[in-house]
């Protein structure tokens, strides 16, 4: 009967497909347009209008005061990008830093969270106690945390009093590990690594629960170890969730600043500037010079950039996958 | 709020509507049309109410506006040293004229500005508001911000403050064409407009020690040339290897430059020269000998940094020498408050300006006094004359001087051969302190510079050779030429 019913076609008790659009009653019209207009408005409030509002800003100068804009077409991008030798320089320094921190972020959380999770699946006792632990860091970041860390990383730091303490002096960093300009943006991205860590390992954990225990039981019977089933068949399985994680990574790179605004305001110097950073600069901190419509045009090409990248990461990781 | 309840309400109420209409006894009084047209007024009703809500809370702004009518004055402050001095002489203008003055800081600066742009976006500005002078006044005054005071502030009222400062917060010819430049901040200024009125004034390049300290290196007088200054970091130094150092706001990279460096750069070279320094002429700028001897000489310090200074902010540095962290401290005027609001007895300190090299052009180099802040009235106070009136207010000599005592701020008006007497003794010594003439250092005066100059990059590249020693004096002061050149071409 079953595959009648399959041959014959829908089962008497599913909806028939409609033919044409569906037509609704007017009331139930009023009904959806009445719950939808909240959200509607907000978007059209806070979504169209500031993201129409910023786009249209990036091709004038403003300062936030003066009554009009002035139009400069593609001349704030043509400035960031080469035109003007006071900006550019400084967007091709931050680009810098921010291509390190876009290489050694993404890497670095999928080197610590992937093995990280699967130790905690494979624990026994106090499972739950340990993921609580290694979460604690996605539920205490904040600013609070950020001036911890300076507290921790200034030369009187317990850092720096624990390598001395241990032995290890010679790695002690007398200016600070934010005080030296060759230690400075390394120790930033370590902790944006320790910030990221936490959602990344939970995402690594739900793809675990979800893995199919025969297909390890079956590996293991045919001799194969630990690092042979993390490697070739966990790894594989969970390539999915890298993708998503090392997009989640390069996105935060990217764009955001406020790990680095708290902490050092892009130096000592200019060393630890990117170009999240160089965008709220430009945006807040340029003493009223007019560079709003700068400011706006670099959000503008991070977007972009960003747009570009996830879509090169997700094609690059559905080949893989 | 007030339409987002109505809002939820009316969902709440429809839907008890909505479940009565579907109920069996609802459909046999009437027909499918009817109840179809019952089914729409609730939902016109949500619509209607949002749309009555969204106007009410628009139009409802106003009454939390900054700005005030009446018998009260609203006035905004970056200072959170000045809201109490300011609440104090307000009491007094109360009583002489029945208007009570309301002050309200937000800070630090830059959130300061940003909360002016909003209001002036919002049109909610306050009466009245503190303003950084010749900067944040002129280029609110030329987006049409402030009111024009030329015609209210007369010679009887100018001179009430120091000669030196009373063309402050007025336009010049000097700032007229500085603000006609392209993309000028300042663009909309007219000559002879009056934006702000003095407040404070003072000066950079004060050297804070801390006197107990000195005392016990074997120091018991400041320091007149850079080389004695040398010669007693390194004492002070020697004597507390730990925190025997100098600190300064690095993380404001400006302040190493604009209140260390160019004061010493001043007594060094004389005017004529060290205005070369940021000049197109290559004879005399940062990456001549001249330049180089300049960024030699400044140098000389950095074996007395304080460990991590770079890493601190102007709070974060003022901190450490208050902790006893850092025994020097380079500030402003302005420092002073700060170190006695956190606890430092202000008789431990011994403070002097950041002095001239014993061979340098100007051998008794003083600081010259300048406005660091004023006040300045919004263009849409509903109160001008009582605004104005409370201006005219804070610049009597005695209302300046309980506000300076209680601000530990300097006041910008004439005390007399002795302001200790007025203001205390640690203002009173940094008053009687301030020079003018070619023989003092005016850091404001900025007219030498390029219009669109912006000192943060140039003074971030001086930081690489000292604290951070990673160029030498003659890379910097090459790249330091080639960021001041880079203004030069937008001029």
């Amino acid at each position: 009967m079953a595959v009648d019913t399959i041959v014959k076609g829908p089962s008497p008790t599913r909806r028939a497909p409609l033919r044409g659009r569906k037509r609704y009653r007017r009331s139930e019209v009023a009904w959806g347009a009445a719950f939808v207009a909240p959200a509607v408005v907000l978007f059209a409030v806070m979504g169209a209008y500031t993201v129409g509002y910023g786009f249209s800003l990036s091709f004038a100068t403003w300062n936030g005061f003066t009554p009009n804009w002035r139009w400069v077409g593609l001349q704030n991008y043509a400035d960031l990008l080469w035109n003007d030798p006071t900006y550019a320089p400084r967007v091709h320094t931050a680009a810098r830093n921010t291509m390190w921190v876009m290489i050694a972020v993404p890497v670095l959380t999928v080197a610590v969270s992937f093995p990280l999770a699967v130790l905690l699946n494979s624990v026994r006792r106090l499972k739950t106690f340990l993921r609580s632990v290694y979460f604690l860091p996605q539920v205490t970041s904040g600013i609070a945390v950020y001036f911890a860390w300076m507290y921790v990383l200034q030369p009187d730091g317990a850092i720096n009093l624990l390598l001395r303490s241990v032995g290890l002096g010679s790695l002690q960093q007398p200016q600070g590990f934010l005080g030296n300009p060759s230690t400075a943006l390394p120790t930033l991205i370590v902790i944006t690594v320790w910030s990221s860590v936490p959602v990344s390992m939970m995402l690594y954990l739900a793809g675990l629960q979800a893995v199919d225990p025969t297909l390890v039981e079956a590996a293991r019977v045919d001799g194969a170890g630990t690092w042979h089933v993390t490697r070739h068949i966990i790894w594989p399985l969970l390539r999915p969730i890298t993708a998503i994680i090392v997009l989640l990574a390069l996105r935060d790179s990217l764009q955001g600043f406020q790990t680095f605004l708290i902490m050092t305001n892009g130096g000592p110097g200019n060393h630890t500037n990117v170009l999240g950073l160089e965008t709220y600069k430009l945006a807040f901190l340029s003493q009223l010079d007019p560079t709003l419509g700068l400011s706006s045009a670099l959000g503008w090409m991070l977007f972009v950039a960003a747009l570009v990248l996830a879509a090169v990461n997700l094609r690059a990781m559905r080949r893989l996958t | 709020m007030t339409w987002l309840t109505q809002y939820i309400n009316s969902i709440y109420l429809l839907d008890i509507e909505r479940r009565l209409s579907m109920a069996p006894w609802t459909r046999r009084l009437g027909t499918v049309m009817t109840s179809q047209r019952r089914a729409w007024r609730p939902a016109l009703a949500v619509l209607v109410t949002l749309a009555l809500g969204a106007t009410t809370a628009a139009c409802g702004g106003d009454s939390d506006s900054a700005s005030s009518s009446g018998k009260t004055l609203t006035m905004w402050t970056f200072k959170q040293s000045h809201v109490k001095a300011l609440q104090k002489v307000a009491e007094g203008f109360q009583k002489e004229t029945g208007i009570s003055v309301k002050v309200e800081a937000y800070g630090p600066d830059d959130a300061y500005v940003t909360k002016v742009q909003a209001a002036a976006q919002t049109k909610d500005l306050p009466d009245l508001f503190e303003v950084h002078t010749t900067g944040d006044d002129f280029a609110f005054g030329g987006a049409g911000l402030l009111t024009d005071l030329a015609k209210d502030v007369d010679d009887a009222w100018l001179n009430s403050y120091l000669p030196q400062v009373r063309k402050d917060g007025s336009v010049t010819d000097e700032y007229y064409q500085k603000s006609l430049a392209k993309d000028a901040k300042t663009k909309g200024i007219k000559l002879g407009q009056r934006y702000s009125v003095p407040l404070t004034v003072g000066t950079f390049g004060i050297v804070y020690a801390n006197k107990q300290r000195l005392a016990d290196a074997g120091v018991t007088s400041a320091p007149t040339t850079w080389e004695q200054f040398i010669e007693v970091l390194g004492k002070v130094k020697a004597k507390h290897p730990d925190n025997g150092g100098v600190t300064i706001g690095f993380k404001s990279p400006t302040t190493g430059l604009e209140w260390f460096l160019q004061p010493m750069a001043y007594g060094l070279l004389g005017p004529e020269k060290f205005r070369g320094l940021w000049a197109k002429d290559k004879a005399g700028n940062f990456a001549s000998p001249t330049g180089v001897q300049v960024l030699e000489t400044y140098g000389q310090v950095t074996p007395y940094w304080t460990p991590g200074t770079q890493s601190l902010d102007i709070d974060s540095a003022d901190m450490s020498f208050v902790q006893g962290k850092s025994t020097f401290d380079i500030g402003g005027t302005f420092t002073l408050a700060f170190l006695a609001q956190n606890g430092f007895d202000a008789a431990n300190v011994l403070t002097f300006p950041v002095p001239a090299p014993s061979n340098g052009a100007i051998k008794d180099l003083s600081l010259a006094p300048f406005t660091l802040t004023g006040v300045s009235v919004s263009a849409t106070t509903k109160n001008r004359a009582g605004a104005v009136q409370w201006l005219k207010y804070l610049a009597k000599a005695d209302v300046s001087a309980t506000f300076a005592k209680e601000a530990l701020d300097v006041p910008p008006t004439d005390l007399g051969a002795d302001p200790s007497a007025a203001v205390g003794p640690a203002l009173g010594a940094m008053i009687k302190a301030f020079g003018s003439g070619p023989n003092a250092y005016n850091p404001g005066d900025t007219s030498y510079r390029p219009n669109a100059y912006d000192g943060t990059p140039v003074a971030a590249t001086l930081m690489d050779y000292t604290p951070l020693k990673t160029k030498s004096a003659a890379e910097t002061g090459a790249e330091m030429t080639k960021q001041i050149d880079a203004y030069w071409t937008k001029q």
